[in-house]
């Protein structure tokens, strides 16, 4: 099935393609979604933790749906570049290390949303919950983890020699 | 000038340090990662919130983030030197004469240029007096749209760095 997928129509193009919308191309895009998801992740938990205070929080929750948008060319470019490196990268133990992080990331933004942005003090501007940092925390290290293991998903040598699998 | 910058550069002797380092590779990639989200988690929010996004965060405070992306930025120098310097198949020169990174290195060369374009003709001062939930004015926005097309392709042609040959070959090269 892994093998079907990777030799499909489609995986073939976004490996083989010399087109500019191919590979490199879905490549660019996995790291710009990147870069707006956890980039504005991080200025939102900053928030949370305390700078900029002149800021009101429930001003943020219009950056959240550019969190979504980031996160969904991600998942699309992502299961893309999946499709064409199939066997590599499901025999990859650091990939499933970032898929996991990224799933982390994710539940932690619901919470955060349901804790933080849903608290009536938040939408009144009246105050902020304790929870705000505990999110915060936690978002900036599962987005953090989860790079870390992207970047090495690339060097399975590397990864071997120093963690011994 | 080619020469001289590569002399400077492997005096400090990256390359045999990379290349007795296994981790020195991995742990700048990653970093060259952390260095990208800030610089555009920081630069990038000012720019749309100028563009209209998320009205209601005054553009005043979110400018408060810049360093943490000139932080992001001299991390990438840095770890781009490394890269330069430290290149196991055909060391520095392999970078240099590499399409895709001279685009790349020009588009930020353009893009700073963009940043004191912003500050010395005024225009950050009448992006700051935006109230918050106001409209920037339309140098400003015109500043901001170029910034975030030049900072994604940056990254664009970062990545292409390493598919230089598909590069030459859509462009006929």
């Amino acid at each position: 099935m892994i093998e079907a997928i990777q030799n499909s129509a489609y995986a073939t193009w976004v490996r083989e393609s010399p087109s500019f919308w191919a590979y490199t191309w879905i490549l660019s895009l996995h790291a710009m979604g990147l870069a707006i998801v956890v980039g504005i992740n991080s200025i939102v938990a900053l928030r949370l933790l305390g700078f900029t205070p002149e800021i009101k929080i429930n001003s943020l929750r219009k950056l959240l749906p550019w969190m979504y948008l980031g996160f969904t060319i991600n998942a699309f470019s992502g299961l893309s570049l999946l499709a064409a490196n199939a066997q590599n990268d499901l025999h990859n133990w650091m990939f499933f290390v970032k898929l996991s992080m990224i799933a982390l990331a994710m539940v932690n933004l619901e919470f955060t949303k349901a804790n933080v942005f849903n608290d009536p003090a938040v939408i009144n501007n009246t105050g902020v919950p304790a929870s705000a940092k505990k999110f915060a925390l936690l978002s900036l290290l599962f987005w953090s983890l989860a790079i870390c293991a992207g970047r090495l998903t690339e060097y399975p040598a590397f990864v071997q020699a120093w963690f011994g699998f | 000038m080619e020469q001289t910058f590569i002399r400077i550069l492997l005096s400090t002797g990256v390359d045999n340090y990379v290349a007795t380092h296994d981790w020195v590779w991995p742990v700048c990639e990653i970093i060259h990662f952390f260095g990208m989200f800030m610089l555009i988690g920081s630069v990038g929010l000012v720019d749309l919130r100028i563009l209209g996004v998320a009205k209601g965060i005054p553009i005043k405070s979110l400018e408060r983030y810049v360093p943490l992306g000139v932080i992001g930025l001299a991390l990438n120098l840095t770890t781009g030197l490394i890269f330069v310097g430290g290149n196991p198949v055909g060391g520095p020169q392999e970078y240099l004469h590499n399409l895709a990174f001279q685009i790349k290195m020009a588009l930020i060369l353009i893009a700073g240029l963009n940043v004191i374009a912003f500050y010395v003709f005024g225009i950050a001062r009448a992006a700051d007096a935006t109230p918050a939930e106001g409209d920037a004015p339309m140098s400003a926005k015109f500043v901001a749209g170029l910034s975030l097309l030049l900072w994604f392709s940056v990254i664009l042609f970062g990545r292409y760095i390493m598919y230089n040959d598909t590069l030459l070959n859509v462009l006929g090269l």
